[in-house]
């Protein structure tokens, strides 16, 4: 079992490296297409499908600016694998640089539960949570918009600014009540 | 680290400042990294570690932001044009987002204004129309007395009996005019009529008969027939069976009674 460690390697030169990590490898290709077309930094993306990564390609991997965990609210299995996939990063990722995204949070045979227990994870995580639509490419390209922010700022391009700060202001907070039964 | 990019246009000065600068930030860099590599690394594994970890660097960073002063990025004047330039561009590309963000959010507040407006608009009129109703009704309850509402009463039912009279006359007139008393007929078949005259001498005008049906079911509603007794005479009754004025008792020929009309 081998860590993934946020500061083990030198940082490249004007580059920003994000890792996305989902289970059923739907999202993170359509995703990536858009994120490298990003012209400002030079952005590596590298795919998962889940945590610790294989240890042969370790010596060629750039250092990992921003790890996401992109999670289907329909499948169990996709909240479980980053679950489990969470063990294997070094605990200095999580100021700042880990966040959630979620897809399908708006299909209505969805139970709230999953909702709830992806939620109770990105807040005992202090981690940021991302809502995206991944069926429509306006939905593609907003998503990827907004990681292109948090990665900026991860990778440590924007002055005067660092990522356990920005984490520090979007991390997912719970609302007091999750617990009690909804009456609606 | 270093955030500026040297374009082409700047000077040979200017570029090897740049150099320098970006290898002193380089240098400042791998130093650093050794050091995280060698340091021991911190085992948190509960949340609560977490949490503690979470806390520890962020006082760390804001001391370090306490700390640290402001200053140049570089000496040469060339250089922080260029880098102002560049940050002012991307600063004014930013607040025009805003602008239009802003413009939108106006738009849209002063659509629920007007819409706001108009229902407030309709309100105030339901308020007016509301209050006049009030106004009337209680005039009219202060003017409303006693002595009026007898009065009021007594009006109606002098109207009502007005009315009553004038239905009562126009019936006899009616009946005057069209419905002869049975002694003045009978001019064109003298004989056969005067048989039956001569047999009653005491027949009563339809008149009378109607009135007696009247009272009758107005007096007695449970039983309203009347007996048919020799003073009716047979073709008046005849008549009034005919046209649907009076029905014949079920079981008794003997007897009729009012139509109920009402």
């Amino acid at each position: 079992m081998s860590l993934l460690k946020p500061f083990s390697k030198l940082p490249g030169l004007n580059s920003a490296n994000i890792l996305l990590v989902e289970n059923e490898e739907q999202f993170q290709q359509s995703l990536a297409d858009v994120l490298v077309e990003e012209t400002s930094v030079a952005v590596n993306v590298r795919l998962a499908k889940s945590l610790p990564l294989p240890m042969e390609n370790d010596e060629s991997r750039p250092r990992i600016d921003l790890v996401v965990f992109i999670i289907n609210l329909t499948s169990e299995l996709s909240f479980q694998s980053a679950e489990t996939s969470l063990k294997y990063l070094d605990p200095g990722y999580f100021l700042g640089k880990v966040c959630f995204m979620v897809t399908n949070a708006r299909n209505a045979s969805v139970p709230t539960e999953h909702l709830d227990a992806v939620r109770k994870l990105a807040a005992s995580l202090h981690c940021p949570l991302l809502f995206a639509e991944d069926q429509t490419p306006d939905g593609v390209t907003s998503a990827t918009e907004r990681l292109l922010t948090v990665l900026k700022v991860a990778a440590s391009l924007v002055p005067t600014t660092t990522a356990l700060y920005l984490s520090n202001l979007t991390r997912c907070t719970l609302p007091p009540d999750i617990d009690q039964p909804s009456f609606d | 680290m270093a955030e500026v990019r040297p374009g082409s246009q700047l000077s040979e000065a200017a570029q090897s400042e740049l150099l320098d600068l970006c290898e002193d930030q380089f240098a400042q860099l791998e130093k650093l990294q050794n050091e995280i590599i060698l340091c021991e690394p911190d085992s948190c594994e509960t949340p609560q570690d977490q949490s503690v970890n979470r806390l520890m660097a962020t006082e760390a960073e804001l001391k370090q932001w306490l700390t640290v002063e402001p200053k140049l990025i570089a000496q040469n004047s060339e250089i922080l044009l260029h880098a102002g330039k560049e940050e002012m561009l991307k600063l004014c590309s930013e607040l025009e987002m805003v602008v239009s963000c802003y413009e939108a959010k106006r738009d849209k507040l002063r659509e629920t204004k007007e819409l706001e407006h108009k229902w407030l608009e309709e309100k105030k009129d339901m308020l007016i129309a509301t209050s006049e109703h009030v106004n009337r009704i209680q005039m009219e309850k202060e003017n409303l007395s006693e002595h009026s509402m007898l009065q009021d009463t007594k009006a109606k039912i002098q109207k009502m009996k007005v009315y009553q009279e004038r239905l009562m006359e126009s019936l006899g007139e009616i009946l005057e005019k069209h419905v002869p008393p049975p002694q003045n007929e009978s001019s064109t078949s003298k004989k056969k009529r005067n048989n039956a005259l001569e047999i009653n001498k005491d027949l009563v005008l339809l008149n009378e008969i109607l009135e007696v049906l009247m009272n009758k079911v107005l007096n007695t509603p449970h039983d309203p027939y009347v007996t048919i007794d020799d003073t009716f005479w047979p073709p008046y009754v005849e008549m009034l069976l005919r046209y649907g004025i009076a029905v014949r008792h079920q079981e008794n020929n003997f007897k009729i009674r009012l139509e109920t009309f009402f």
